[in-house]
């Protein structure tokens, strides 16, 4: 693709996101729907912005990010350790696949209660659920990644004298990255979704604590705010994961 | 069997003695894919091997390079039995197999990396090759953003970077235009001449075979066995237009139909 016509592509999905607003906007000013329950963007952002402090708000995206990074980070870590090894060594693989399988398709919240008895309410709990999922989509990308590596590759690093855990770094690793990539970006956005929906059930801080609170206080345009911005932050985040992927292996791998 | 007088001066660099294959998934009915090979392969000798799509000439290739296990028999080279792929013996695939995330350069120099030359050297070296290829000026690009002769000509330029004792080629020219392919076979012959190596080299051209190689074997399919050897006794450079060259090509021609 052009850069001129990424550009375009740029410019005619911001103008759509705009459209959406300004009519949000519109609908909302007109009286078209009630102030009280879906209040227009700027009420909600000047609201909060009058009757929540600052340090508050940035308090709870810092709590949030917190939560997510450690979350992310031990999925992301343990789930390519363990996608790789079991796409690498068979038999490790004969046994963790089936495992995976099964306990892939349960939704990481069906874990907060279990999560909470284990972990207690406080930080260990949440970090647990976003690390289930960032964990299953990267541990089942870097897998597939892994058995779908063209064997040509391998052979060629064998005649080269590679084997075992070099053969594994020098080509099988790089070879599996693309894969591993989406699983990346696929488990960002569910960790981030987990997030949010663990911070409604269970915390005192954090985004989804904010929007659940001033659900209890009544507050409209905190809950719109925050839906807002909990938008904004996940556009932004997988934007830069998106914009290192591109820059690693944009290159060498059509996404 | 091998050129006697050549198998007394010196002995065989690489041998096939009695090499047969089955794949694991083939019916046990069907027959071999490789039938009792016995090939003698002399040091610095060109030898070719053509025969129908399917025959076995990439299989026997694989087992030469240790990539592939035979079902029965083995191969020496050098005299000590081959069990695996290893230095010394670069190879060039059929799917040219280039390393989609590194770079021209980065690929000729892949094979120097893993024997630790260091990067000064490693990218001289490969310098020279992508020159050698004539891909001058294409060095940064990844092979997505190369033709699929490009792509052939690095994946020759790659095995030929680690200076192999034995360069087995698997249809190495298939995807080069003819001019391009011409001067690639000159190229091939300089530096099979001046590095002293022996190559297995595979083709469907009768034309390539008779101007590259000492030797050309001719393998017949299912099962896959040595139909006939045709030694080429003519100095080179060759032309395609001698008049013997014509008579062989005509012989060849006629015991592959
Ligand atoms: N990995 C494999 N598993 C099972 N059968 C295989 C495998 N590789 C090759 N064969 C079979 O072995 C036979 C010989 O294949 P091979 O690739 O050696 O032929 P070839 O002479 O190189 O053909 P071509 O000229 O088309 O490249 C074919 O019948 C093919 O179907
Ligand atoms: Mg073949």
């Amino acid at each position: 693709m052009t850069t001129s016509v990424r550009w375009q592509d740029a410019v005619l999905g911001a103008a759509g996101t705009g459209g959406l607003f300004l009519l949000w906007e519109l609908a909302s000013r007109s009286g078209l729907v009630s102030t009280n329950v879906f209040p227009a963007p700027t009420t909600a952002i000047i609201g909060t912005l009058q009757t929540v402090p600052l340090a508050d708000i940035l308090g709870h995206v810092w709590t949030s990010l917190g939560r997510i990074f450690w979350g992310f980070a031990l999925g992301a870590v343990l789930g390519t350790v363990i996608g790789i090894a079991s796409g690498w060594y068979r038999a490790l693989g004969v046994l963790t696949r089936p495992l995976i399988e099964l306990l892939r398709p349960i939704p990481p919240l069906a874990w907060i209660p279990l999560a909470i008895i284990w972990f207690g309410l406080g930080e260990p709990s949440k970090v647990f659920v976003i690390f289930l999922g960032a964990f299953f989509p990267i541990v089942t990308s870097a897998y597939r990644g892994m058995i779908g590596i063209d064997p040509a590759l391998l052979r060629v690093g064998q005649t080269m004298g590679l084997r075992g855990p070099m053969l594994l770094i020098r080509v099988a690793v790089p070879a599996a990255m693309p894969d591993l990539a989406t699983g990346i970006r696929i488990g960002w956005g569910l960790s981030f979704g987990v997030l949010v929906a663990a911070e409604l059930i269970a915390a005192d801080r954090g985004m989804g604590f904010m929007i659940m609170n001033a659900r209890q206080l009544g507050d409209v345009d905190v809950i719109v705010f925050g839906i807002i911005l909990i938008g904004a932050i996940n556009l932004i985040t997988d934007y830069a994961i998106g914009a290192v992927i591109r820059r690693r292996i944009g290159r060498w791998h059509a996404i | 069997m091998a050129d006697p007088a050549r198998s007394d001066v010196a002995p065989s660099k690489i041998e096939i003695c009695g090499v047969s294959k089955r794949y694991a998934t083939d019916d046990p009915d069907t027959p071999l894919v490789l039938d009792n090979i016995n090939l003698a392969i002399g040091d610095n000798e060109f030898v070719t091997l053509v025969g129908r799509s399917g025959c076995g000439k990439t299989t026997l290739l694989n087992i030469i390079g240790g990539l592939v296990e035979s079902t029965h028999g083995d191969v020496k080279v050098n005299g000590r039995t081959v069990s695996g792929p290893g230095q010394g013996k670069g190879m060039v695939f059929q799917q040219h197999a280039l390393f989609p995330w590194l770079t021209a350069l980065q690929n000729v120099g892949f094979g120097c990396r893993n024997k630790g030359v260091h990067k000064a050297e490693r990218d001289q070296i490969a310098h020279q090759l992508i020159e050698l290829v004539g891909l001058h000026g294409f060095e940064d690009k990844y092979p997505a953003e190369l033709s699929g002769g490009m792509q052939q000509r690095v994946a020759i330029a790659r095995a030929l970077a680690t200076d192999p004792e034995i360069l087995l080629m698997d249809e190495p020219f298939g995807a080069l235009d003819e001019l391009t392919r011409l001067e690639m076979q000159d190229e091939l012959l300089r530096v099979w001449s001046a590095h002293k190596k022996t190559v297995v080299f595979v083709t469907h051209s009768i034309s390539e075979a008779l101007v590259l190689s000492d030797r050309v074997i001719l393998l017949a399919a299912r099962p896959g066995r040595i139909r006939r050897e045709f030694p080429i006794p003519f100095p080179r450079p060759r032309k395609r237009t001698d008049p013997q060259m014509i008579a062989l090509y005509d012989d060849i021609w006629k015991s592959l139909a």
